[in-house]
């Protein structure tokens, strides 16, 4: 109890003030601020905080854009313009220039079919499904090349000069009906399909779908023979036209999107449920002061010794021990119920038994002392057969009481104490 | 600091005025988002800086000294606010689990600058011994309650919880028997060890062998003139006995057998025994001891013994060691050089663990009166009547050789001249009681 004293003083806090708490994870907080400082500094060196810029991009000097095929195209003395709109590439189309087209998200329509007709010469890269539907009916995705491809199989020259291809080409297959019409694939991976597929155009001009954007890209176009492909694709006409489709281009029939759909408030709504959980978390999460520590005392199941043994009797099987511990015991309870001396025989107990309960004296005998069980069945109902004949002693002697109690056992509370007359 | 239900409430209806403002345009919803959240920080922080500081308290605890297990005591802890502004407080006080706190522990208080406030738990602990409270947590809110500081706070306290004694119920009904040996009611008491008490005229019912025929003689009968009164002789029981009791707190003790740990049965035994023996005029020592000696009371009697008894059981707790049998001898020398009765609380259940205390007992029986008392567990004797299947049968098996070995034990020190007293938990103490009366009444003490 503590003593109330006259001028009572704040008792002493064991919580640190902010301050102290400050001071003395000073270390961390500075190995964090380093940590987290360095991270910032690597990310800004490496560019990871640029956007990644379009795939594919002509001035995209990201790993996914094709900044080095262009310039190298152009230091050739082809000249690139980039398309912005599907009318823009069209016009170049109509110029007699090379069309290149990535269409990422697969945005175009019916402007694949105006290329298609206008182009002398349209590259696809990574054409989708609607791209294949429109421009090469059977020809069709036919997943990702197992490994490098070298069997040129084809006579395109720029694909001849290439040679081999790097590692991630796409596959497409070409069905007998396009095969008639004059699609003939080059880069064969085995019977799975081809890398690149060339054909005619709706209007006589030349289609080749290239089916990864790999071979265009800064990151790979140095690989195998990537950049004898895409240059001798791209630098057949004097004009390139560089074409990546923007979602203006699309469809006007398409349909909106569900951000169009959803009002403006859904995602301010959003955010506030995100900040409500946050704080909710923190005013169900703060402990109410320190956990309390509970000093437990030893205790230990008294019963785990016999547990224990019975588990030894039963895996080593010893039927016959363990059934002389139930004798044993059966015989000394016996003698004391039939009020035999002690030590008494055995064959008397059996005697004696046999004649309170009726039973045959010979077999009461066998079960006291000499039956052996063979197997597991046996020894339960030999178990369970000397537990009757207790029981049978039992009811012969007081009919009034059949439950076995363990009066025989020392120390009776009711037995009446000293008293004399 | 510590956020309120209030404060999450305040944020959640945030969602009024950015749906408002989103009607109109999305940009608008978002300004209005982050003018909520602005706003609902803002307020909680200015509730922060108006909260009152929940360290600058002084905390006076009055507990109760002691507690008999299984009651319930009020803890009162005034809390006193040395702040400048108002203390809006919910209290939690940092009892152990044990200590049994009644309802969540969380408890309110407005406390204005310089006062000070009471409040009060019930305590309702559920373990013997020394149950502790280390520290005291205050959470203060600001005015409009949303944000909140804390501050855990040191204000020791202790309760001494006595080990229950619900073994009383046995004496009233001991006593009744004491009070028959004692001679007190007409019957009467012979025995070779007791002592003459007075001579008073035959009643019947009386042992006509305590007929004294000298004092008979002498009393002529006033009524009818020519014959005499018969008298007889009372005999009262040895008072002023020794009576030592020594509880093994060793790794046996630590068993729980029927939900009771055997050292709680031992305590409820000698409190028994103790209690009864000092209603009858013997005098009581009472020893702990495993290797050590772990508490003793010594030179006391009345309501004193029993009050020193559970005041020295509270705090002992069986420990995972070996008990150290051949000092005990010694220490019963310490207590007295006379013939006394030796109670030996253990466990007397296999040769193994027994064999420190056979070794030992020769020593005591020589000089003393031994009752060994131990604790029987009720389950092996219903175990070793279950042999339906095949692993009841061996479970069976087990639990008589277990029987079998607790038997061989008490014979052992029946042989060895000491008395066994062997019991479920819940009857060992009057089967002890009984047995100290049945020793008292024959004059063996």
């Amino acid at each position: 109890m503590t003593v109330t004293a006259p001028a009572p003083s704040a008792a002493p806090a064991i919580t640190p003030t902010l301050r102290a708490q400050l001071r003395r994870r000073r270390a961390w907080i500075v190995i964090a601020v380093v940590l987290v400082l360095g991270a910032l500094v690597l990310l800004v060196a490496q560019g990871g905080l640029r956007a990644p810029g379009p795939a594919l991009g002509a001035g995209n000097p990201a790993p996914a854009g094709s900044k080095a095929l262009v310039e190298v195209l152009r230091t050739q003395g082809v000249t690139v313009t980039e398309a912005a709109t599907i009318d823009e590439a069209v016009d170049g189309a109509r110029r007699g220039a090379t069309v290149f087209l990535h269409d990422e998200f697969g945005i175009l329509g019916d402007g694949l079919d105006e290329l298609a007709v206008t182009a002398e010469r349209l590259v696809v890269a990574q054409p989708g499904f609607e791209a294949l539907e429109r421009l090469a009916p059977g020809v069709r995705l036919a997943g990702v090349a197992g490994g490098p491809l070298d069997e040129v199989a084809c006579d395109v020259r720029a694909a001849r000069r290439a040679d081999a291809l790097s590692d991630g080409q796409r596959l497409l297959t070409v069905d007998d009906a396009a095969a008639a019409t004059g699609w003939t694939g080059c880069f064969r991976d085995g019977d799975l399909g081809y890398a690149v597929v060339t054909g005619p155009g709706t209007s006589g001009g030349e289609i080749v779908l290239v089916a990864a954007s790999t071979v265009f890209t800064n990151e790979h176009v140095d690989e195998a023979g990537n950049a004898a492909l895409a240059l001798g694709l791209l630098g057949a006409s004097a004009e390139l036209v560089w074409y990546l489709p923007s979602p203006t281009d699309a469809d006007e029939a398409a349909a909106p999107t569900i951000g169009e759909l959803t009002p403006g408030w859904v995602s301010p709504v959003m955010v506030l449920a995100i900040a409500v959980v946050i704080a909710a978390g923190v005013w169900r999460g703060r402990r109410f002061g320190p956990l309390v520590v509970e000093q437990l005392p030893v205790q230990v199941p008294a019963g785990e010794t016999s547990e224990g043994r019975a588990r030894l009797y039963a895996r080593s099987g010893a039927r016959t021990h363990a059934l002389d511990q139930l004798r044993i015991g059966a015989i000394e309870r016996l003698a004391a119920l039939l009020r035999l001396p002690r030590p008494a025989d055995v064959a008397a107990v059996a005697e004696a038994a046999a004649s309170a309960t009726g039973r045959d004296a010979a077999s009461v005998e066998r079960l006291l002392v000499s039956d052996t069980p063979a197997h597991d069945r046996e020894f339960v109902e030999l178990a369970a057969e000397l537990d009757r004949v207790e029981l049978d002693v039992r009811r012969s002697i007081r009919p009034d009481s059949t439950h076995p109690t363990d009066s025989t056992r020392p120390t009776d509370p009711t037995r009446p104490t000293g008293r004399r007359p | 600091m510590a956020v309120t239900g209030r404060f999450v409430l305040l944020v959640a209806l945030g969602v009024v005025p950015v749906v408002a403002a989103g009607v109109t345009s999305a940009d608008a919803a978002w300004l209005a988002l982050v003018g909520w959240l602005a706003l609902a920080v803002g307020a909680g922080a200015v509730d922060l800086s108006l909260a009152g500081s929940p360290r600058r308290v002084a905390l006076t605890r009055e507990l109760p000294d002691r507690v008999r297990l299984g009651e319930t005591v009020t803890a009162e802890l005034a809390v006193q606010n040395l702040g400048r502004r108002m203390l809006r407080a919910v209290v939690r006080d940092g009892w152990e689990p044990s200590a049994g706190v009644a309802g969540p522990n969380r408890t309110p208080l407005r406390i204005p600058p310089g006062e000070r406030r009471r409040m009060s738990l019930g305590l309702t602990p559920w373990r013997r011994g020394d149950r502790r409270t280390g520290e005291v947590t205050i959470r203060s809110a600001g005015p409009l309650g949303l944000w909140a500081r804390q501050a855990t706070l040191a204000a020791p306290g202790r309760i001494r919880v006595l080990p229950p004694f619900h073994s009383r119920a046995h004496l009233p009904s001991r006593l009744t028997r004491l009070r028959e040996i004692d001679g007190r009611t007409p019957l009467l008491i012979r025995g070779q060890g007791t002592e003459f008490d007075s001579i008073r005229e035959y009643v019947r019912g009386d042992d006509v062998r305590s007929i004294d025929w000298r004092a008979t003689a002498r009393h002529a009968d006033p009524e009818a003139p020519g014959t005499m009164k018969l008298m007889v002789r009372t005999w009262r029981p040895e008072r002023d006995r020794r009576i030592v009791i020594v509880a093994d707190t060793s790794r046996t003790a630590a068993a729980r057998i029927a939900d009771e740990p055997r050292l709680d049965t031992a305590w409820e035994a000698a409190l028994l025994l103790a209690a009864l023996a000092s209603h009858a005029g013997d005098r009581v020592d009472f020893l702990a001891w495993d290797r050590r000696l772990r508490g003793r009371v010594h030179g006391a009697s009345g309501a004193e013994l029993l009050a020193r008894m559970v005041d020295t059981m509270a705090d002992v707790d069986a420990e995972l060691i070996e008990a150290d049998w051949t000092a005990v001898p010694g220490q019963v020398r310490r207590v007295t050089s006379r013939h006394a009765l030796v109670v030996l609380l253990t466990a007397a259940d296999s040769p193994g663990s027994a064999r420190g205390l056979l070794s030992v007992l020769p020593q005591l029986t020589s000089r003393h009166t031994v009752i060994v008392a131990s604790v029987a567990d009720p389950a092996l004797v219903a175990a070793s009547r279950e042999r339906g299947s095949l692993d009841e049968a061996y479970t069976a098996a087990a639990a008589e050789r277990a029987l079998l070995d607790g038997e061989r034990v008490a014979a052992a020190i029946r042989r060895l001249g000491a008395i066994t007293v062997t019991a479920p938990p819940h009857e060992l103490p009057p089967a002890l009681a009984d047995r100290y009366l049945e020793l008292k009444a024959s004059g063996r003490l």
